[in-house]
């Protein structure tokens, strides 16, 4: 008995001192951590639409935040897109309620800064206001618009979905059509040399240029990836003249409605990227065609 | 088991030759096989390994008086699995460039049967000082096998090195597959221990 007991004692301070400092240690870093995440976001859009430090963005270049929220009311579920709009001179945001088959229910006004609105607990304290008891909300998602000049460039969509081990985190970069602009890996904790492949250029370049029809029945082969493909892919590692312009443009032509060839060893992660790729672009399509047809029939004065 | 009575530098070479993880004490089997498949690789998850393990090694030597022998498993798991978060958390919020490579390498090692083991055999028995250099030499020895692996399946699997391409061809895409790091882990094996019984048929000859 004071065997146990000495065990269960031992055991539980071992725990309680293992778990503070490492609640010590988070405490410390979570505010560095979640700058170096911001950062991380930024320069992953921008990479995605194609601009480097060699390339820089444009000044006109303007990046739109749409926020989804799913809003409940006893039994009846409605979707709220919370979306910036035009107020004079500055910008605001509105709430636009949807109902699950697309019909608009109502517009509110929500009392939030655009700067304010990239926190989400500066947006449900707003929401709060607005939206009261009983009514409930969630936060669902996040689609950020490119817009350069008076034209729209370009949907970005952080998604996440399972991978092989826990979740594949992602950003897409979808064009007004969309077709895939490119795709870009941000966390996941798939094995070095297997799945972690998966953020490797000759995989997640496989994904650029395919067209909405292609995605809808995308599929992964288990075939080698040819080695004139690969080199294609690896953009990075391009040299001059390492590819005509006519070579570039047979071999887009010729991958661009060809299924993605799955990772050596690692069938199952690169199932569940283009799955979930799959899965992220046909739903943000769908719900996207439901909110333009609500805003231009309400005529709400969208900044995007 | 005594303490040790080896010096210093014999117990840094210990680690790296003659008590190898992989290749001698056929410990951490699984990314020996799994993750060896480039010299980066390799390189990437010796160095987090190398810094746990010190890490580790120290603060069981630190605190050994104080487990209570029943419960030293677990502590030693919550020992590395602490070093892991700390090393993390740091690495995410201050050197975001190390972490974009080394993170899921540094979240791997908490099941690491090597990390443990040394723990168990060297460090609780053990001076700080003298497991500070046993556990830098195990860290080395795994970092060093695993490059060594990693340098021939990455050579002829891929035909480049480090990424860069060496050969231009690709001579046998079997060394990238996890089966081919048995088999090289089989023959790497089978090498030093050859190494051992020459050496030593040498000294009886003396």
């Amino acid at each position: 008995m004071k065997q146990i007991l000495r065990i269960t004692i031992g055991l539980t301070i071992s725990c309680l001192i293992a778990g503070s400092i490492m609640g010590l240690v988070f405490t410390i870093t979570a505010k560095a951590k979640k700058h170096n995440e911001h950062l991380n976001v930024q320069e992953t859009m921008l990479a995605l639409l194609g601009y480097t430090k060699a390339n820089p963005a444009p000044s006109d270049l303007r990046f739109h935040s749409v926020y989804r929220y799913i809003i409940e009311d006893g039994e009846a579920k409605y979707i709220g897109y919370m979306v910036p709009v035009k107020k004079g001179a500055t910008e605001g945001y509105e709430l636009v309620v949807i109902n699950l088959a697309g019909k608009f229910v109502e517009k509110l006004e929500v009392p939030i800064s655009p700067e304010a609105a990239i926190e989400e607990g500066e947006r449900e304290t707003a929401l709060k206001t607005v939206l009261r008891h009983p009514k409930t909300f969630t936060y669902a998602d996040t689609t950020i618009i490119a817009r350069l000049g008076d034209k729209q460039l370009a949907y970005l969509l952080p998604g996440e979905f399972p991978g092989f081990k826990t979740f594949i985190s992602v950003m897409l970069a979808l064009d007004p059509n969309f077709k895939i602009l490119g795709l870009e890996i941000m966390e996941h904790e798939e094995d070095p040399g297997l799945g972690a492949e998966i953020e490797q250029e000759y995989f997640k370049n496989q994904f650029k240029g395919k067209s909405f029809e292609k995605v809808k029945r995308l599929k992964v082969i288990k075939e080698p990836l040819p080695d004139k493909y690969k080199r294609y892919l690896e953009t990075k590692k391009w040299k001059k003249g390492m590819f005509s312009e006519q070579e570039i443009e047979s071999i887009r032509s010729k991958y661009q409605d060809h299924d993605i060839y799955a990772l050596t060893g690692a069938t199952i992660s690169s199932r569940s990227v283009t799955n979930g790729v799959k899965n992220i672009i046909k739903k943000f399509a769908y719900r996207m065609g439901k909110l333009n047809k609500v805003i231009a029939s309400q005529h709400i004065a969208v900044t995007f | 088991m005594a303490p040790t009575t080896k010096t210093n530098k014999e117990l840094f070479v210990n680690g790296i030759l003659n008590e190898n993880p992989i290749f001698r004490l056929a410990l951490s089997m699984c990314p020996a096989v799994g993750i060896s498949t480039s010299v980066m690789n390799g390189l990437l998850l010796g160095i987090a390994v190398l810094f746990v393990q010190v890490f580790s090694s120290c603060t069981i030597a630190l605190i050994k008086d104080y487990i209570h022998p029943r419960i030293r498993i677990p502590t030693y798991t919550l020992t590395i699995a602490t070093w892991v978060t700390v090393i993390d958390l740091v690495l995410a919020a201050y050197v975001p460039v190390a972490y974009k490579a080394m993170g899921i390498f540094v979240k791997l090692i908490v099941a690491f049967a090597i990390i443990t083991m040394r723990l168990e055999m060297f460090a609780c028995k053990n001076t700080v000082t003298a497991s500070f250099w046993d556990g830098l030499g195990m860290g080395l020895g795994f970092m060093f096998a695993m490059m060594t692996l990693g340098f021939v399946r990455e050579l002829l699997g891929m035909g480049t090195l480090l990424g860069y391409d060496i050969l231009g061809f690709r001579p046998l895409l079997f060394f990238a597959l996890p089966a081919a790091g048995f088999f090289l882990v089989g023959l790497m094996m089978a090498m030093f221990n050859y190494i051992e019984v020459v050496y030593n048929r040498r000294k009886k000859g003396l």
